[in-house]
């Protein structure tokens, strides 16, 4: 019966890692990317001192392995696993087991939202710890005062979950299913708790032990296919798949770009523009621009939005082409859109770059130790830091060289829109910018610019 | 990465456990005396500070140094020790005390840093205490200093003579931003303060029987400046000294970015007008002659007196035109009559800018009537965004002006502001890094001479400003505590009601 019921446990769990990690793994690489988990006393500090901030730190500690999606899905899966055996301990009656995977399930629900915080997953987990060590001490007037005790300790923990806070990257947004799997992890149980003690119609008689097992099994599979098919129906892979786009694009996976877009095209924003920026750094875009979905210019080098996911591939495009002014204001209009305003380990990175390159080597050297603070970037921190004031090191950087020796020679001002008067001083500030080059021409096709691209043609052979 | 995160844990744990039990508690001995002055983080070598400021606690410059250790001496045999791993950090009270007895007086300090080779000991350089004390505090917005997207954010007040930091309200307590907070000579019984976005209002403080040392604030009433007479909405705000007029500029500001300059942003007007909104009638009073579409007026500031309004003009741009390097602000003059709310007939120019290629913003008259301080940019009004902006000082008496050398630096100088008693000004500067703005102090005396600026002081001021990504926007000061209830300013804020400015035209 012990053994069932762990297999049971176990298959769960094993669901909850092979989703996340198979299906899932860039809604995981999304949610680490809006955050800046600093091993730092002040940091700590700022999020702990208000009610709530315990579930919040400790949401947002493991968020930062979300770098690693398997490793994202273990912690994942490890989290709801320990809802459902924590849920079973307080509510621990045989006809119902099957039900002591709802509160999980509902979490898992909860969790497929990309902006859903798993701060609220440790305030239903250290809710069911302190109900669990309540319980634990002898009835009477000591319990009494434990719980006392524990009920302000506990506000301070989990805070007040009604209220959504933490627990959403969104601040307006009422997450009814943390609500509901909380509700469910809790006060369920606590209801079945106190009906086991006044009545005795929730007790499983005479039943031999084999046909309890065929009972508890039944409720299991019923629950976990009812549940499986609700969280299948409600995963939203289309955003799983423009995540990947953003992810492939962070980390400049050009070939696996291309592979998966030739697989299947790409028909959102987002994986049009990676599209057109891995062609280009294959040199392939002007000659296979109409075998893919474009949306004009738009598809090419977007406006600037006031969000903080659209603008970053677009940003990896204007950092690839040189254009680091731009990128840089992209990545920290991107950074400050952030809802619940984090910060992001990301962005960071980035702006570092972008400041190391404009020489503005004590902004770059400002985030740089902030990454140093952190358990993935640290190491990428330690290495650029010497860089910086070290002209000839920058120079000789096979990146940063590169990048700078693309830099603009002429000011001008721009906003939001990309022109092609952007592209043409980038090209002509440095020729060897093929990726310049391939922008300017598509942005001519794109913009059916015939003369332009004429010139462009013209202006390339004459040089040959 | 398994074995890096028990690496990254361990030695993280390791540090915390050395720094409980190893704590910097030396005596420094066989130091090295170096003939050299120390070279420390932020730099209060020379610097005049008031007999009221919390403690000038410091890092070395250098950060291999494993031990720093401070010692303050008066000419009284008085001392004062600190000695720490980061900073030093001297005890509140005792410092409190050791400035009281050198008030108009020098203080000597004797620093030694700890390296591997043992300590070395630096010349002792000198701060003067000036009797000259500053105000309770400073008031200022903390925003990130980025382009047009905000995260959190808000309006915060300083105890200059602690370290405390309370926020008035934030960001966080409704939807948009807020920014301009303005007093009537460092009062926060007089208070103007936009909201920005979805719930936009100006919120007013004020009282118009104001009754002294208590901490009752004034009431709180949310506008709609925007009228169908006006460009739009209220936004540079300055108070009359009597707390009756308040004169706004309203602007129609846009950002453009740099694509390759070492200025990334600027700001500007594509049209600006003044505009003063009498309190007690509730009433915007508009004067053709500072309302010109050929004119780019802003930065509106009343005299010591008020019987003056200084502000900067420029002429406007052609429309379609982006040569903003060619928009060059004057300083000028008008007069006010605050009995009537009537405004003279003549501009007078006070500093003629454009003559030098350069452009006026932020003027700021002393409360004394004495001087005006202000900032100068190659163009534009928006100097903030520009590394060589200087700040100025204007001898009111002469009409002369002159560069304050002491409070400016390589990099930018912009938003400023007058203790009351006239003798301190806080001025944002970039100094630091180029890119966060930072509040620093110097002290004008009668005769105009500016002393050496110094930084907002803080316990471990390196940790400190290096771990805050925000930049200290429009630092002003105050006189107490402003008790401001964010709260209840977050419930009207959220609230759809604002009242409505009524227009009077002055011809």
């Amino acid at each position: 019966m012990k053994h069932l019921r762990s297999i049971c446990t176990l298959l769960f769990g094993v669901a909850v890692l092979l989703f996340y990690g198979l299906a899932y793994p860039h809604h995981l690489h999304y949610q680490e990317q809006y955050q800046l988990f600093l091993f730092d006393s002040t940091y700590v500090w700022e999020i702990v001192r208000v009610p709530g901030g315990l579930a919040d730190l400790l949401g947002r500690f493991c968020t930062q392995f979300f770098l690693y999606a398997w490793v994202g899905a273990f912690i994942i899966a490890c989290l709801l696993t320990l809802v459902q055996l924590l849920t079973l301990r307080l509510f621990n009656v045989q006809w119902f087991y099957g039900l002591s995977f709802v509160p999980s399930f509902l979490l898992w629900l909860f969790l497929l939202d990309e902006n859903a915080l798993l701060g609220g997953v440790w305030a239903v987990l250290l809710t069911q710890f302190a109900i669990c060590g309540c319980l634990l001490v002898p009835k009477g007037w000591t319990r009494h005062i434990v719980i006392l005790i524990t009920i302000p300790v506990l506000y301070w923990m989990v805070g007040p979950s009604w209220t959504g806070s933490h627990y959403h990257r969104y601040p307006t947004v009422t997450p009814y299913l943390l609500y509901a799997a909380w509700l469910s992890a809790v006060i369920l149980p606590l209801l079945v708790h106190f009906f086991k003690v006044h009545g005795s119609w929730f007790k499983v008689q005479g039943l031999s032990g084999q046909r309890q097992q065929i009972i508890h099994f039944s409720l299991f599979t019923f629950t976990f296919v009812i549940m499986m098919m609700i969280v299948w129906k409600n995963a939203n892979l289309k955003a799983e798949k423009v995540m990947q786009y953003d992810f492939m694009a962070r980390y400049q996976q050009w070939n696996r770009i291309l592979e998966t877009i030739n697989t299947e095209k790409p028909n959102n924003q987002i994986g049009v523009t990676v599209q057109n920026l891995a062609l280009a750094i294959h040199g392939q875009l002007v000659n296979h621009l109409s075998d893919y979905n474009q949306n004009g210019i738009a598809g090419l080098l977007p406006d600037v939005e006031r969000d903080a996911t659209s603008p970053l591939p677009t940003a990896e495009a204007f950092y690839q082409l040189g254009m680091i002014y731009v990128a840089q204001r992209t990545v920290f209009e991107a950074q400050e859109a952030i809802l619940d305003f984090q910060k992001s380990a990301r962005c960071y990175k980035r702006l570092a770059q972008t400041n190391l390159i404009l020489g503005n080597y004590e902004v770059a050297r400002k985030y740089l130790l902030a990454l140093q603070k952190t358990l993935f970037y640290r190491d990428w921190a330690d290495e650029t830091l010497p860089l910086l004031g070290h002209e000839d090191a920058i120079a000789k950087h096979p990146e940063y060289g590169r990048l700078r020796r693309y830099a603009y020679n002429d000011n001008f001002y721009f906003s939001d829109h990309v022109t092609s008067e952007m592209l043409e001083s980038l090209y002509f500030s440095n020729t060897d910018n093929r990726l310049a080059l391939e922008y300017l021409m598509a942005y001519y096709v794109l913009t059916g610019n015939r003369d332009s691209y004429a010139k462009l043609l013209h202006h390339i052979s004459a040089k040959q | 990465m398994k074995k890096n995160l028990y690496t990254f844990l361990l030695s993280h744990l390791l540090l915390l456990t050395s720094c409980l039990l190893m704590a910097c508690t030396e005596t420094v001995s066989d130091a090295k005396q170096e003939n050299a002055l120390p070279q420390i983080y932020p730099d209060y070598l020379g610097v005049t500070i008031p007999v009221n400021i919390a403690p000038l606690c410091f890092n070395m410059a250098d950060e291999t140094v494993l031990c720093i250790d401070a010692v303050i001496t008066d000419h009284h045999g008085n001392s004062l020790h600190s000695q720490g791993e980061e900073s030093v950090d001297f005890d509140l009270d005792d410092w409190r005390a050791l400035l009281a007895q050198n008030r108009g007086d020098s203080l000597n300090i004797t620093v030694s840093a700890k390296y591997d080779d043992g300590w070395h000991t630096y010349r002792s350089f000198s701060i003067f205490v000036s009797p000259d004390s500053i105000d309770y505090g400073i008031c200022y917005r903390l925003i990130a200093p980025g382009y047009e997207v905000w995260s959190k954010m808000g309006i915060y007040e300083r105890d200059l003579s602690s370290f405390d930091e309370r926020a008035l309200i934030e960001n966080t307590q409704f939807e948009g931003c807020v920014n301009c907070h303005s007093f009537n000579r460092g009062n926060p019984a007089d208070m103007s303060l936009h909201i920005r976005g979805p719930h936009g209002a100006t919120l007013l403080c004020h009282d118009e029987h104001p009754t002294p040392n208590t901490h009752h604030p004034s009431p709180l009433t949310a506008y709609n400046t925007k009228t169908d007479q006006t460009l739009g909405f209220c936004v540079y705000p300055y108070w009359h000294p009597s707390g009756r007029y308040i004169a706004y500029s309203t602007n129609a500001t846009n950002q453009l970015f740099h694509s390759a300059h070492h200025n990334r942003i600027e700001v500007f007007d594509t049209a600006s007008d003044l505009q003063i909104y009498d309190v007690e009638k509730n009433e915007l009073l508009l004067l053709p002659l500072l309302k010109q579409d050929s004119i780019y007026e802003t930065y509106p500031v009343f005299s010591h007196d008020g019987r003056s309004l200084f502000f900067c003009a420029a002429r406007a741009l052609p429309e379609g035109s982006y040569e903003l390097d060619s928009i060059r602000y004057n300083l000028y003059r008008i007069d006010f009559d605050p009995a009537t709310g009537t405004f003279g007939s003549r501009i007078d120019t006070i500093i003629n800018a454009e003559t030098q290629h350069k452009s006026v913003s932020f003027p700021r008259p002393s409360y004394d009537g004495r001087f005006l301080c202000y900032t100068l940019s190659d163009y534009g009004q928006f100097s903030i965004w520009h590394h060589e902006a200087d700040l100025y000082l204007l001898d009111l008496a002469t009409g002369e002006s002159r560069l304050m050398e002491g409070a400016n630096s390589e990099d930018t100088e912009s938003f400023h502001n007058w203790s009351t008693n006239s003798r301190w000004l806080v001025l944002s500067s970039r100094r630091d890094d180029g890119l966060y703005t930072r509040p620093y102090f110097c002290h004008v005396d009668a005769k105009g001479q500016v002393s050496k600026a110094f930084m907002l002081p803080q316990r471990n001021p390196r940790r400190f400003y290096r771990d805050r990504f925000l930049s200290f926007n429009v630092p002003d000061f105050i006189i107490t505590p402003t008790h401001f209830d964010g709260y209840k300013a977050s419930r009207i804020i959220n609230d759809n009601y604002r009242k409505d400015f009524g227009v009077r035209t002055i011809n």
